[in-house]
């Protein structure tokens, strides 16, 4: 197909061949120089006559964002939301993976004051494992929450925790389990970009404002009247009121007891109290702190009998592998 | 009319016969890089068809006038200190790797400049795939099929002239969006399906593309019918079948015809 070597360069050693020889590579040189010469002066021209204005504060918000492009603040990656806080359409503290920290470089970019912005965290609204469930029967179809939430009768209680994982398989940072049939956030791994709660098709994952390392939570969903909980559930909100009556944090509506989470920062000793009252009276304790473990809660561990060396459980990977299809 | 023949038949040829990216496995970086929506497969198509018309069109004038043997400018310029002889036979073929790469790859620069200033959106969307258009093995491609049709051809009257060549290069862009605008709107679809885990993701889609590329051999043959369609049977070409057929009749020892 294509041509061959010239033959003059490689064949002939005589007096011909080296005269031909060198006028090649000379024309060679020239030719790739030349065309080195012509494309600079294209491009250069280019660089010049096309030259776009970009905002230098883009490229330095993009360093200062953590680039795990997770769309928790709402656009598709880091470099969109760099964008758009230059444009100033969006505040500088939606990053939640990035903090407090990362909203405060990003205002020291923009010259703007950071408005106090508390991290996001996801809430899971069930308390019941396996155990506590009633009127479970066995799910063989596809062993997604999606799509066991579309057939009737897999559980009683049709607002709670399917256990199949979507929210496992949304999250990227491993930070949200199902253990025993319960979606259990672990808040050490979590950044709280939300992906679990957008993905939950029962919408029981919730983006609380952590303003503590711990927080209240109400661990039900269930807006149904009190006996209709009771037939489905052994934890489930009753709707009794209880709470409401001992504490100013509850609200109960359609049935199910809801923290207000604006007023949780004016608690003084007294409301701390009706807290705990409140917690107490609860027939169902179904009202939990959740949250990282605080220090009491690891003190309280130091004097049990802790095993020093974990045996790991060994288990062949085949016994995890969801074949589908 | 002969002229107008061969443009259909090289047009045809590149766009869907021989096919840069089902045919010829050319190109298959962006086709499976960018083939995951339809919209944007059909803007890396235009990029690279902009861009293979370019490069088509560095590489033409290159080679015509400086790189094949005995042409015009590196003849004239050797003449100046050697004999016109072999001033004739000076070939800077060997060139064309580094020379073409070149021209591509100032060409993406120049394309890559304009669409930021002009079409900022198409910009955002190709992301980094229009620098990856220098690397682009179809657009070398092209113009290797160019210098070798312009370069390598026995008869200096056969060699490919500039029509021929952008033909080759515009049809050539336009196979390769079609490829990659089919691809997309296959992989769009297979996002809704079921597929069987170890399938997942680049396993389908390469069963996509090579069940893809054996729809495409169905196109094999269609342009011997179309060279025979449409060229006219002249005096010259029946009566050499007419003396054909008669030396095959007579070498079969059937005399009856008489």
């Amino acid at each position: 197909m294509f041509r061959a070597w010239p033959v003059q360069v490689t064949i002939f050693i005589n007096n011909w061949g080296i005269t031909m020889t060198w006028v090649t590579i000379s024309l060679s040189a020239g030719t790739l120089v030349g065309m080195a010469v012509i494309m600079t002066y294209i491009l250069g021209w280019a660089n010049k006559a096309f030259h776009v204005e970009i905002d230098p504060r883009v490229e330095s918000i993009n360093e200062v964002l953590p680039g795990a492009n997770c769309g928790g603040c709402g656009f598709v990656g880091c470099g969109e939301y760099a964008e758009a806080i230059a444009s100033g359409e969006a505040d500088v503290n939606k990053c939640t993976v990035g903090g407090a920290s990362c909203a405060a470089d990003i205002a020291s970019i923009m010259g703007v004051e950071v408005e106090e912005s508390l991290p996001y965290r996801p809430v899971v609204h069930c308390g019941a494992h396996y155990a506590e469930r009633l009127q479970r029967t066995e799910y063989r179809g596809e062993q997604r929450c999606q799509t066991a939430n579309i057939v009737a009768g897999v559980q009683g209680c049709t607002f709670g925790c399917l256990g199949f994982g979507d929210c496992t398989i949304a999250c990227k940072y491993d930070a949200i389990h199902v253990i025993d049939g319960l979606a259990t956030v672990d808040y050490d791994k979590c950044i709280g970009c939300g992906a679990c709660a957008k993905v939950c098709p029962r919408n029981i994952i919730s983006m609380v404002p952590f303003r503590y390392e711990q927080m209240i939570a109400v661990t039900c969903s269930n807006k149904d009247f009190g006996k209709a909980v009771k037939d489905v559930c052994t934890v489930g909100c009753i709707g009794c009121k209880a709470c409401q009556r001992n504490s100013g944090l509850f609200k109960i509506e359609n049935n199910l007891s809801v923290v207000n989470y604006d007023v949780y920062n004016d608690l003084d000793d007294s409301g701390i109290d009706n807290l705990k009252k409140a917690m107490d009276k609860c027939p169902r304790k179904g009202i939990v702190f959740i949250g990282k473990p605080s220090e009491k809660d690891i003190l309280a561990l130091m004097h049990e009998d802790i095993p020093k060396i974990a045996k790991p459980d060994f288990k062949t990977t085949v016994d995890d592998t969801e074949w589908r299809g | 009319m002969g002229y107008i023949v061969d443009i259909l038949l090289i047009a045809v040829g590149a766009a869907l016969i021989n096919n840069f990216v089902l045919y010829y496995f050319v190109g298959i970086c962006p086709f499976i890089g960018v083939s995951r929506k339809v919209d944007m497969a059909f803007g890396m198509g235009c990029a690279v068809t902009f861009v293979i018309s370019i490069a088509a069109f560095l590489s033409w004038t290159i080679t015509t006038y400086i790189l094949k043997p005995g042409a015009p400018l590196s003849k004239w310029i050797a003449g100046l200190f050697v004999s016109p002889e072999m001033a004739a036979n000076i070939d800077l073929t060997i060139l064309c790797y580094i020379v073409y790469i070149f021209a591509i790859a100032s060409s993406v620069q120049f394309v890559e400049m304009y669409v930021r200033k002009f079409f900022p959106a198409l910009y955002k969307s190709f992301g980094v795939f229009l620098p990856l258009i220098t690397t682009n093995c179809a657009i070398l491609f092209a113009c290797l099929t160019i210098m070798s049709n312009v370069a390598g051809v026995d008869n200096p009257a056969d060699a490919w002239d500039l029509g021929r060549s952008l033909t080759l290069a515009v049809f050539g862009g336009i196979g390769f969006t079609i490829a990659i605008v089919i691809m997309a709107g296959i992989r769009e679809e297979l996002e809704l399906c079921d597929i069987p885990k170890p399938l997942e993701g680049a396993a389908i889609t390469l069963v996509v593309a090579g069940i893809l590329a054996l729809a495409f051999m169905g196109f094999t043959g269609v342009d011997s019918g179309l060279k025979k369609a449409l060229t006219p049977e002249t005096p010259e070409t029946v009566q050499v079948q007419v003396i054909h057929n008669v030396q095959s009749l007579a070498s079969s020892g059937n005399y009856i015809y008489q």
